[in-house]
């Protein structure tokens, strides 16, 4: 802090053997000269006896204690203990506070990484952890919704029309942009092939059944879960490291019933209409591409309602009922769960978002296996 | 006491939010090696002061004033080498959740000094040691209690070797051992080191424990309305306020019966 130096001398006396005397500032800025040029005079004459005159030191600090401690416990120049004399008590107050070598091995250490399968142990017992606990969740919001049948009043029917506003009505324009562009990319990617068989008449019933059975459901569930997944878990988490959670509880009020059955039913009833406004909209950029080749709209409209059938649209919808479920319960489940620490409900969101994406395509993977064994 | 030099000069500060005034004309002086206290009833401004002391916020008039220097108008290297003057402990402690405890300690030396790594690490745990908690170093601070993380935060706003420190209520939210230990650490670096400490709080025991000198705000008056050692102005302040402030009494007609029983 000072700028100034600290003055490093190694000089022999009768009768003390090799003394040391530092002299001037001895303090953070100082420090690291003053170790070098010890360290050059110490590890050159490497004397059997070493004592510090300290006397000198006019000006000091924490950092250049640790000077003197080293030097006293013979951590600077291997093998050279140093008796330390002539410090001033302020000094010495500050030299006092450096703990003992025990003290300093004893530190706990931080937790080791372990071995591999103590990792992979760890993991997998998380994990069932983790099913267990979603399992307990799915009970819990299914007597929940049972509850509201019986007593449709209990449902906070005000929340509901948030979350439909927030994670409906708002996201109207994204969901429109990325469907839209999505059928335009099918459309002009598919032209090329098609062009060589004279078939691009067929992009209209390639524009229609990836839309809406796969596309439409698969990238609005995506959208939701970034969008208002993530937020529910955010919401919720936050509310849980500022003890609102536990306000409920106390209060005698169900978080499950107060939080989470009216988000996991509002996204239940919302992806559906997100998915089947998607298909319009992606249908759309492709037929945008198609009337630019110079086909006409009726040709286009009849090839496309021949193209498609009831089960087309049932099982593009379907599939978006569980997908809200499932995105809105991870949402609540993950925010629920949320730890404590600074980056507790960031972890939160990301687990959200995480789960939510990967069960929508675990869950599309087994649609796709039963509709083509059913062939529907 | 008194023949310690000043330290930091607040000179007819205004502070305030926006057009909101919050404090207006205040003027003090610290001096080397005191335990200089800032208090005041809850919503005074008295956390808002610190703050522009440290140059966080920006006062709306007056200057403030390290060493003669001033940190209101200082920018740069110049205003970098103020904040090095001090140290800060904030009221929740604010240590970095991702680290440990020994490295939100060991941080300020990593990016302000050229120490080697077993230098700091060494440094850092003898801050740590200083405030009792060398056993705790390798703890994150989620792990802490709310005492051990506002000793953390000490020994963090300690790591430069700063020579004043100021604390954002430190015994906010504590139990009486726990701030009692905090109030003796205060006083073993204040008389022991000679650092100079700024304690903003309301907590009358700490105030009476750890105290030189205080100056006391007024929400009402929006200025500084005492100032002095807290015995002194619990039992000789002319303000009933004031003597209402240290006798912790509800109004200031029952401070008044109550001085003139014990006189």
């Amino acid at each position: 802090m000072s700028g100034e130096a600290a003055h490093v001398a190694l000089r022999s006396e009768a009768g003390a053997g090799s003394v040391l005397a530092l002299s001037g500032t001895l303090d953070v800025e100082s420090a690291a000269s003053a170790r070098r040029e010890i360290v050059t005079q110490v590890g050159e004459a490497r004397p059997r006896a070493l004592a510090v005159d300290a006397a000198g030191i006019e000006r000091g600090d924490m950092s250049g204690m640790a000077l003197l401690y080293e030097l006293a416990e013979g951590r600077l120049v291997p093998g050279v203990r140093a008796s330390i004399r002539g410090l001033r008590p302020e000094f010495q107050t500050l030299l006092s506070a450096f703990p003992s070598t025990e003290a300093l091995a004893g530190i706990e250490a931080p937790a080791s990484p372990g071995r591999f399968l103590t990792h992979v142990g760890a993991a997998t017992l998380s994990m069932l952890t983790d099913i267990r606990a979603q399992l307990a969740f799915l009970g819990g919001v299914v007597l929940g919704f049972l509850a509201v049948l019986r007593h449709p009043r209990a449902m906070r029917w005000r929340e509901v029309g948030v979350v439909f506003e927030k994670a409906g009505v708002n996201a109207l324009p994204i969901v429109s942009l990325i469907s839209f562009l999505m059928g335009l990319v099918i459309a002009f990617e598919a032209a090329q092939p098609l062009e060589m068989f004279g078939a691009q008449i067929f992009i209209a019933n390639m524009i229609g059944l990836v839309m809406i059975r796969e596309f439409s459901p698969i990238f609005t569930a995506i959208i939701f879960a970034g969008r208002s997944g993530s937020a529910f878990a955010a919401e919720i988490g936050t509310m849980k490291v500022n003890e609102e959670l536990n306000a409920l509880e106390t209060m005698g009020l169900d978080p499950l019933r107060f939080l989470v059955i009216q988000r996991v039913f509002a996204g239940t009833m919302l992806m559906p209409v997100l998915a089947a406004y998607s298909m319009v909209w992606g249908v759309l950029g492709g037929v945008v591409v198609m009337m630019a080749m110079g086909f006409p709209f009726a040709q286009i409209w009849t090839q496309l309602v021949g193209a498609l059938g009831v089960w087309d649209v049932i099982v593009g919808i379907s599939k978006s009922f569980v997908f809200g479920a499932i995105i809105a319960g991870l949402g609540c489940l993950r925010g629920m769960q949320t730890q404590e620490g600074p980056n507790a409900v960031g972890d939160s969101t990301t687990r959200a978002v995480v789960a939510g994406i990967l069960m929508i395509i675990l869950v599309d993977a087994v649609y796709s296996v039963l509709t083509y064994v059913l062939h529907v | 006491m008194s023949e310690a030099p000043v330290v930091i000069s607040v000179q007819g500060v205004t502070i305030g939010y926006g057009d909101r005034v919050v404090q207006k004309d205040i003027t003090f002086d610290v001096r080397r090696g005191e335990v200089f206290v800032i208090l005041g009833g809850s919503g005074c401004g008295k956390s808002s002061l610190l703050k522009n002391m440290i140059g966080l916020y920006r006062p709306i008039a007056g200057r403030i004033l390290y060493d003669g220097d001033d940190i209101v108008t200082a920018e740069g290297d110049d205003r970098l080498r103020l904040l090095r003057k001090f140290g800060v402990m904030y009221q929740s402690g604010a240590l970095f959740g991702s680290m440990t405890v020994l490295e939100n300690v060991r941080l300020p030396m990593d990016e302000f000094t050229d120490l080697g790594g077993a230098e700091k690490e060494l440094v850092a745990a003898a801050k740590l040691n200083q405030v009792g908690l060398l056993d705790a170093s390798a703890r994150k601070p989620s792990a802490l209690s709310g005492g051990m993380q506002k000793r953390a935060g000490i020994a963090r706003a300690m790591a430069l070797d700063p020579g004043i420190l100021f604390l954002d209520e430190p015994s906010a939210g504590l139990d009486p051992i726990t701030s009692a230990g905090l109030d003796r650490t205060i006083l073993e670096l204040s008389k022991g080191l000679g650092i100079t400490f700024v304690v903003v709080t309301h907590e009358l025991q700490s105030i009476y424990a750890i105290a030189d000198r205080c100056v006391m705000l007024d929400a009402r008056t929006k200025t500084m309305i005492a100032e002095g050692k807290p015995a002194d102005l619990r039992d000789h302040a002319k303000d009933p306020y004031v003597r209402q402030f240290f006798l912790r009494q509800a109004d200031p007609a029952a401070a008044a019966t109550e001085g003139s029983r014990s006189s």
